[in-house]
């Protein structure tokens, strides 16, 4: 019987034979904010690479970080720095979370374009989320109760707002929380008294950014580090990037690559 | 059983009469599991059940605030009804609220963070060293404080417990309190040691069949690739401070586990325990030797498992040379329902 048994588990073990990761796949998977950079960037480099196959999906930054820590992902995608708690996992699992800074990002706090407010300070914009202010005739806009659409607290957009915002004190619980920057922005812009926040690369004509602290997200402003909600965007690899996912990460930050994430509405990191 | 689920089917409408407008994770898992047992030729043990299953919810009651509620439920010869239920997650665990960077106040039905336990994910079927040789509860009711050192070079825990676990047997019941100490080091990736320390006891401190535990775990572990070993010792003292006539009596638990990931899907185990109950006898104690196979046949988009098949073969052995040998076949399928609302 014994004898039986590990001679199954053998077997088992011989059929297990590593599926060894092919030089010319990359597997690019997180960040919702990163995404279209990540997917425009792999198409270019596609198109000069044909024998290259980069396949890019979301998530989410957790995602993105916890793909390199489970050793799924080449290239893990995060709109925020990696938590101390994914550092721990990965220095536990033999995993050295390396972040490359592939943009630079501004969160742009939007309105529904029918609402008349031009502009509020990181004060206020905190009080709203905090559930303190709740009609916009409080700051001086139209009679309409304030509709506050959030992301989920899973997303990386979430974390840098909470941190940077509301210094990580409690988003008010009526909040919608959605999972992507899509659908804040189609929300905002299907809800008269709505307001939110996204990446500067979700901006569009059917929702208004709004000053905060009197400074427009903008490249120059989000570059000289002006706007006060602004963030780097990132890439973490398994240590320093080797192979193919050196010479992705390589092409995105060099001129063409930038000139691919400013094509996306984002700020070149150079 | 019936009282059980009642109060199952109460705390469900509860939550569900709240209005949580946070988001919440819900998990539903289960272990189906075939043991074959062999002892001295004989077949001992040959049957098919649920072994364990859980429903889980966690709402994130605010950005701060996250709550976890969790049911046990499993396959019970010594129930009438052939099941059983336990309450195993009942806490809140509140972030920001101490002025220290990512520390976590923890409060309810709470992990005991000794030795492996809290995050034991069950890479073997059997259970974590702790818990196997009766060293601590997995959960308990308390109240303690979590964290992560800077830049993930650790975490730590220290803790207040009833001390009776979640099972509530009521075998320890008393009036005093029992304090957990937990560290971990990771000095460079991918080694990681650390200790815990737990001071428990049973009856109150002034009954003469008082007993005090002083319990020790020391772990280690070094992963390299697909490659990691986790190697723990366990302690316990256990003495009778009311009773002059016995004596001090300490049992050990020495446990190795190698791993190796051979890809996305497989990944096999192996784990030799050596356990001996009163450091003080000889050959009263049993080593357990472990091989397997895990194989993941679906994982969510974090990779946690969501369909998976381990097989186990176990082989315990006594120090006694009048005691037969076990030999143990486990295959075990564990699926996970998850969904966040």
């Amino acid at each position: 019987m014994k004898f039986k048994i590990l001679a199954i588990l053998t077997v088992l073990a011989v059929l297990a034979v590593p599926a060894f990761a092919q030089d010319n796949r990359l597997t690019v998977a997180g960040s919702t904010t990163v995404l279209p950079i990540a997917q425009a960037a792999a198409e270019a480099y596609m198109d000069m690479h044909p024998e290259i196959n980069i396949s890019v999906r979301g998530g989410g930054s957790s995602v993105g970080i916890a793909s390199i820590i489970a050793g799924t992902a080449d290239i893990g995608n995060a709109s925020r720095h990696a938590k101390t708690k994914e550092l721990a996992t990965a220095r536990e699992n033999g995993i050295n979370l390396y972040e490359n800074v592939v943009a630079n990002d501004g969160i742009a706090v939007v309105v529904n374009p029918s609402n008349s407010i031009n502009g509020l300070t990181t004060a206020q914009l905190k009080s709203i989320y905090a559930g303190e202010v709740q009609n916009w005739k409080e700051l001086g806009g139209p009679n309409k109760p304030i509709v506050i659409i959030s992301r989920d607290t899973s997303s990386g957009t979430f974390e840098v707002f909470n941190n940077l915002v509301m210094s990580d004190s409690p988003v008010a619980a009526g909040a919608l929380k959605l999972a992507s920057n899509n659908a804040v922005a189609t929300t905002v812009s299907n809800t008269p008294g709505a307001i939110g926040y996204v990446g500067l690369g979700y901006l569009n004509a059917s929702i208004k950014a709004i000053t905060i602290d009197n400074v427009m997200p903008t490249k120059k402003t989000i570059q000289n580090k002006e706007y006060p909600i602004a963030r780097t965007l990132h890439m973490y690899t398994n240590g320093k990037p080797t192979g193919l996912a050196k010479k992705f990460i390589d092409f995105i930050v060099s001129a063409k690559g930038q000139e691919i994430v400013e094509g996306q509405g984002f700020v070149s990191i150079n | 059983m019936k009282r059980s689920f009642l109060i199952v089917i109460l705390v469900m409408i509860v939550i569900t009469s709240t209005n949580i407008k946070a988001e919440t994770k819900l998990n539903m898992e289960l272990w189906n599991r075939w043991t074959y047992q062999q002892v001295d030729g004989d077949v001992t043990k040959n049957e098919m059940a649920v072994k364990r299953g859980y429903f889980r919810l966690e709402p994130q009651l605010t950005s701060n605030v996250k709550g976890r509620f969790n049911v046990d439920f499993f396959s019970n010869d010594g129930s009438p009804d052939g099941a059983g239920l336990k309450l195993k997650y009942a806490y809140l665990d509140f972030n920001n609220l101490l002025p220290i960077n990512d520390a976590t106040l923890t409060v309810g039905l709470m992990k005991t963070y000794f030795g492996t336990i809290y995050d034991w994910s069950y890479p073997t079927i059997d259970k974590d060293p702790s818990d196997k040789y009766n060293f601590v509860s997995s959960t308990d009711y308390g109240m303690g404080v979590s964290g992560y050192l800077p830049q993930g070079y650790g975490s730590y825990a220290v803790a207040v417990y009833n001390g009776e676990g979640y099972k509530k047997t009521g075998g320890d019941i008393n009036t005093d309190m029992n304090y957990l100490a937990n560290l971990r080091v990771s000095p460079i990736t991918g080694l990681t040691v650390g200790g815990s320390y737990m001071f428990k006891s049973k009856n109150d401190s002034d009954a003469s069949d008082r007993e005090e535990y002083n319990m020790i775990a020391g772990m280690g572990k070094f992963a390299f690739g697909a490659a990691s070993i986790t190697a723990q010792y366990l302690t316990k003292t256990t003495s009778y401070p009311n009773d002059n006539s016995l004596d001090d009596v300490s049992d050990s638990v020495i446990s190795l586990m190698p791993m190796y990931k051979l890809n996305n899907k497989f990944e096999l185990v192996a784990r030799y325990d050596i356990y001996d109950p009163n450091t003080d006898v000889d050959d009263d104690g049993y080593n357990t030797a472990i091989g397997g196979v895990n194989y993941y046949l679906a994982r969510d988009s974090k990779n946690s498992p969501k369909l998976m098949l381990q097989a186990n073969y176990q082989l315990k052995s006594y120090e006694d040379d009048n005691s037969d040998d076990e030999s143990t076949l486990m295959v075990q399928l564990r699926w996970i329902f998850s969904e966040e609302i």
